[in-house]
Order: C-alpha cells, then sequence, then structure tokens
C-alpha cells in the first residue's frame, strides 16, 4: 500500500536519505532501525509531508496505494493525515498545546476532520480513551497534558491517532520516553491495532528488541542508506552483514554476556 | 558469594529522605535504604522513573544529604562533613552524568576540562595540563590530540568519555554512573561498557552504576538493588538476577524486556497498572496495588527487607518465613 521508489531526501544541497526504497503491504508491521542520524525519522515524515525546514524528496517517488503523495496539495494532504495515515510522536505531550486540556485538544482535533458537535465530539474522546484502555476517560479529557504521566500521554496520542481507524500508522520512537513496564503495555496495544484492524504499522525505534518484537521486516539503516533488510528471521538469525550482526550482539540481554 | 572476600567500602545505614510538596504533603524519594558498596565491585542500581535511583546516589557524592541516616566511608559519616573537609572528601567519589554535553561548560577546550579537577586540587601545574591531559584521553582511547577540542566537536560516546577521563583524574575510590550510557547508541553503550569494566578491573575501583535497562545491570554488575517508588524491593548477585529474582516487581521488570533471543509467538507480559503517585504511596507494601500476589498483610504491613539466601535479600511478605 505504501512504496517507496528509489527516494532521496536533502535538507538544502545535502542528500540525507540516499536511494531508499521499500514496499509495506496491508497489515504489515516494518520497522526502521538504526543509531542516531541513520535517516530513519527522515524517511517516515516524508511519506506524511511532514519533512521539517528545507528537507524536500529531490529522487524518486512515495507512492501511496499507487498515488504519489509529492504533488499532494495542503487541502489532499489535510484529508488524507489522520484519516488515511497517522503518526505517533516520541511525546505526545509536546505535539499538545500546553496550555488546554487534553478534552480541547481532543475535539478540536475531531471538528477538523467532520462536522460533529462539541459534545458528541468530547463523548467520541472519551469513547477512543477508553478503547486504549485508559480508565476515566473523561477525568483525562478535564486534565492539562503535563498532569498526566508518560504513558498515559503516549496513549492518549495513540487514541486521536486512531479515532479515524486509519490504514497506515507510523509511529516515530513511540515508546523511547518510557519506562520498561509502560513500553511494554505500548506495544501490546500498537500490536492489538494491528491484530483487530489490520492496520499497517512503520515504526521507527533504536530499540532492537522492540522492533524484533513487533515487526514482520526488518530495515537497517546507517548514514541514510539501507544497509540491511529482510524478514525478522533473516536479519536476527541468519544476516551476514557485519553492521547488523554488529548492532544485534551490542544489544544487552539478560542471562547473555557478562562483562564482570 | 563475593561478599566473603571483599571488603565493604562504603556503607549506607537506614537512608531516608523526604521532599516537601506542594499542599503541605511530603514526597518519600527514599524510604530507609540500606546498602553495601564493596571495594573493586559494582553496584547496579534499577528501577523506574522517579523509584529514588538518583537521589540516593547524589548522597553518596554529596551533592545532596538525607533526612535521616548515615554513609559511613573511611569511617567517616559523609552526610555530616563541611568545609574544607568535605572538599577534601570529595576526591574520593566522583560521578559521571547522563548527559556530557550538560555537564560540560561549553566554553572550556577538552584539555581544562579534563584537567580542571586536578587543578582545583592543585595537583599539576599549568605546564603540566598538556601532558596530563593526553594521558588520560589515552587512558579513555581517546586521541591525545582531542585537548585542543571543544565538547561540542566531539559525539555523545566521545564525551562520555572524556567526561570518564575528568572522573578518573583524581583517582578515586569510587565512580558514580548515572545513566552513563542511556543517551548512547546500543553498539557506542557497548565500547563504553567495555571501556569502564576495563578500568575497573585495573584499577580496582568501585562502580555505582543508576541505570533502568536492567538487561545492561545484570551484564555489568556484581550486586543489583532494585527499587520501587522509593523502597528498596530486592538485591542480588548480578550474575544470579534472570534464575533467582523473587520479587514479583523484579519479575515483572524483566518480563517487559524486548529482548532480541525472546520467544516472539509469546505475547509481552507486564503490568497493566500505573505506578501510583510518591506523594500518595500505599500504606502497606509500595507494590501492592499492582501485584498478582497481593494477600491481606501486604495492604496494611510494609515488608521489611530480610535474607532470603547467601547475598539476597528481599522485601516481600511472600518470602519471610522461608529458611536459607
Amino acid at each position: 500500500m505504501l512504496k517507496f521508489n528509489n527516494v532521496t531526501i536533502s535538507y538544502g544541497n545535502n542528500p540525507t536519505v540516499k536511494d531508499f526504497s521499500l514496499h509495506v503491504e496491508q497489515g504489515q508491521v516494518v520497522s526502521l532501525v538504526g543509531e542516531s542520524g541513520s535517516g530513519k525519522t527522515t524517511v517516515i515524515r516524508a511519506a506524511l509531508g511532514l519533512l521539517p525546514g528545507g528537507g524536500k524528496v529531490t529522487d524518486g517517488d512515495i507512492l501511496y496505494n499507487g498515488k504519489s503523495v509529492l504533488t499532494l496539495s495542503d487541502a489532499q494532504w489535510r484529508k488524507m493525515r489522520g484519516t488515511e495515515i497517522s503518526m505517533i510522536f516520541q511525546d505526545s505531550g509536546a505535539m499538545m498545546n500546553p496550555t488546554k486540556k487534553v478534552g480541547d485538544v481532543f475535539v478540536e482535533y475531531l471538528q477538523t476532520h467532520e462536522k460533529i458537535s462539541k459534545k458528541d465530539a468530547w463523548n467520541k474522546g472519551i469513547m477512543m480513551l477508553e478503547k486504549m484502555r485508559l480508565p476515566s476517560g473523561d477525568n483525562i479529557m478535564r486534565s492539562y497534558p503535563f498532569q498526566l504521566s508518560g504513558g498515559m500521554r503516549q496513549r492518549v496520542g495513540i487514541a486521536m491517532g486512531m479515532t479515524y481507524s486509519p490504514k497506515l500508522l507510523l509511529a516515530d520512537e513511540p515508546t523511547s520516553a518510557l519506562d520498561v513496564t509502560t513500553q511494554a503495555q505500548i506495544v501490546r496495544q500498537m500490536m492489538a491495532l494491528r491484530d483487530v484492524y489490520g492496520t499497517s504499522i512503520i515504526v521507527v525505534t533504536h530499540n532492537l528488541g522492540v522492533a524484533a518484537y513487533m515487526s514482520d521486516y526488518i530495515v537497517v539503516m546507517k548514514h541514510g542508506v539501507i544497509e540491511d533488510q529482510g524478514d525478522r528471521d533473516h536479519i536476527l538469525h541468519h544476516s551476514e552483514n557485519e553492521y547488523t550482526r554488529k548492532l544485534l550482539e551490542a544489544v544487552p540481554s539478560l542471562g547473555g554476556e557478562r562483562y564482570v | 558469594m563475593f561478599n566473603e572476600n571483599a571488603e565493604v567500602i562504603l556503607e549506607a545505614n537506614h537512608i531516608t529522605r523526604k521532599f516537601p510538596a506542594a499542599g503541605g504533603k511530603t514526597l518519600l524519594a527514599n524510604n530507609d535504604i540500606s546498602l553495601k558498596l564493596y571495594k573493586g565491585k559494582t553496584l547496579g542500581l534499577v528501577g523506574e522513573s522517579g523509584c529514588g535511583k538518583s537521589t540516593f546516589m547524589r548522597f553518596l557524592v554529596m551533592l545532596d544529604k538525607p533526612t535521616e541516616g548515615e554513609i559511613l566511608f573511611q569511617g567517616k559519616d559523609l552526610t555530616k562533613l563541611k568545609g574544607e573537609e568535605l572538599r577534601q572528601f570529595r576526591r574520593h567519589i566522583q560521578m559521571v552524568f547522563q548527559d556530557p554535553a550538560n555537564s560540560f561548560n561549553p566554553k572550556l577546550r577538552i584539555r581544562d576540562i579534563v584537567c580542571e579537577p586536578l587543578m582545583n586540587f592543585g595537583l599539576i601545574t599549568k605546564e603540566e595540563k598538556d601532558a596530563k591531559c593526553r594521558e588520560l584521553l589515552e587512558m579513555v582511547e581517546l586521541p591525545g590530540d582531542f585537548a585542543d577540542r571543544y565538547p561540542h566537536n566531539m559525539s555523545g560516546g566521545q564525551r562520555q568519555r572524556v567526561a570518564i577521563a575528568r572522573a578518573l583524574a583524581l583517582h578515586p575510590e569510587i565512580l558514580i554512573l548515572d545513566e552513563a550510557t542511556s543517551a548512547l547508541d546500543v553498539s557506542v553503550q557497548k565500547t563504553v561498557i567495555d571501556l569502564v569494566t576495563k578500568l575497573q578491573r585495573e584499577k580496582g575501583i568501585t562502580i555505582g552504576f543508576i541505570c533502568h535497562d536492567i538487561a545492561l545491570v545484570a551484564s555489568c554488575a556484581h550486586q543489583v538493588a532494585v527499587m520501587y517508588l522509593g523502597n528498596l524491593v530486592e538485591v542480588l548477585p548480578g550474575d544470579e538476577l534472570h534464575t533467582r529474582a523473587v520479587h514479583p516487581y523484579t519479575k515483572a521488570l524483566m518480563g517487559s524486556i524486548f529482548d532480541i533471543n525472546m520467544d516472539f509467538s509469546k505475547p509481552i507480559e507486564s503490568i497493566d497498572s500505573e505506578a501510583p503517585s510518591p506523594l500518595d504511596v500505599p500504606a502497606g507494601c509500595p507494590f501492592a496495588n499492582r501485584c498478582d500476589s497481593c494477600m491481606e498483610i501486604c495492604k496494611t504491613e510494609r515488608p521489611v527487607m530480610t535474607d532470603y539466601a547467601p547475598d539476597h535479600q528481599v522485601a516481600c511478605h511472600l518470602f519471610k518465613n522461608s529458611s536459607l
């Protein structure tokens, strides 16, 4: 459903991502792994037309259901974001207006996408929060973002992103700012989305354990190019790529190698 | 069984720290923590955000004082030190922070950063700085020419090595690492851990390692202490962590790790609820409301640390009566 054809993305005259090709199928979970600065976030931002200032796709094409997304107008983008493709950021709290209550942000979001009264939107928000297993949705709607814990904020972000059951979910380091037990909850929730709604997910992460658990297909990036790719089993056990092996060996494992 | 042939270098007894909070409440950041550091060994302190692990380690480097309790080091109580004596004691215990980009003065060159502690104590002269800096940089496997650089001209891993060189410049007996590898990529993290453990073997340094990654702690600590909401819940040897940990919270922490060697067909285990606010800790066991094996007594009486096996203590009512 989403195709990157030899995409090159540049900031100014510097190509940051070079010759990137990837094909994501319906219901598939793909992860982009790599170290800081490898261009993994740039790739998914390009898929949603959200490249920060000066960033541009200079070569190749990104196709969503066969249609290029590079030529979409602002109005077409607005229709697509949130309903067809949505995104979860590393800290969902940072995307919310800190001076507004969660409920007001949620209502504004819903009213941008559909004609709905404030009251209905409020109730729809509560329903979505409860679907994400956030108890007492009404309380959360009446809180400011800073009053919620990181895990709760992240779940609010997912609830907003999933309201219109998008066919593709882009997640940029969705659990990196969270504690391990919260991380496990959020990962479980994202996997449930795939299982229940058949949502395709592209997840960007530096945590190889999370990538391995979630994905069907793993892409390893380094310095803006694809270094290695393959299905999970291939990457974890059969890859002969030196960089992939090095990354895997560096992941600490319970009961694994000890330094002392 | 490391503590039979290891000497206790530092002993913290019944450390409690209360912070005043809004509305007349008190935040109990550390509740009756007793831990020992052994010479040349690593104590790993794990727990989730806000469990009080950094608060505790800050007492050891004398950046803060506990409300109650004592910390014995070389026959002195660190919490009572003042003035020049306190300044001299800082030489013995040094610290490396999570983000060296923020803990270095951006306007100083690496040479001045690394040699600053030595200059402060008058141990070297200006003329000796260059040679000393090179020596220290080479100890942490960086080229000596880095002495002329500024912190922003280096990568995160390189900066962390500089922070280690600076901390070790005074030959401290104890080194505290506060999430020192958390901001680094995994492959860089591995090289930094390799370096730290190598230096520990060569110099016999005692390390206090704060970390939220229980798998990393298990791989590089001789002794692991698990904290939850300001309380110590379990202390055990690092090499026994994955086989012998018994406290329900320790097990939950381990169950929620994503490991590249795990069985992917099994769903990940984790506790569902959120940790209570540290302003509002339950009366009994702090973990009671999230624990699968919660009993009546857990809701009313706080469990204390008891010996469970050699070198292994646990604070849980489930294991109160088990014999050694």
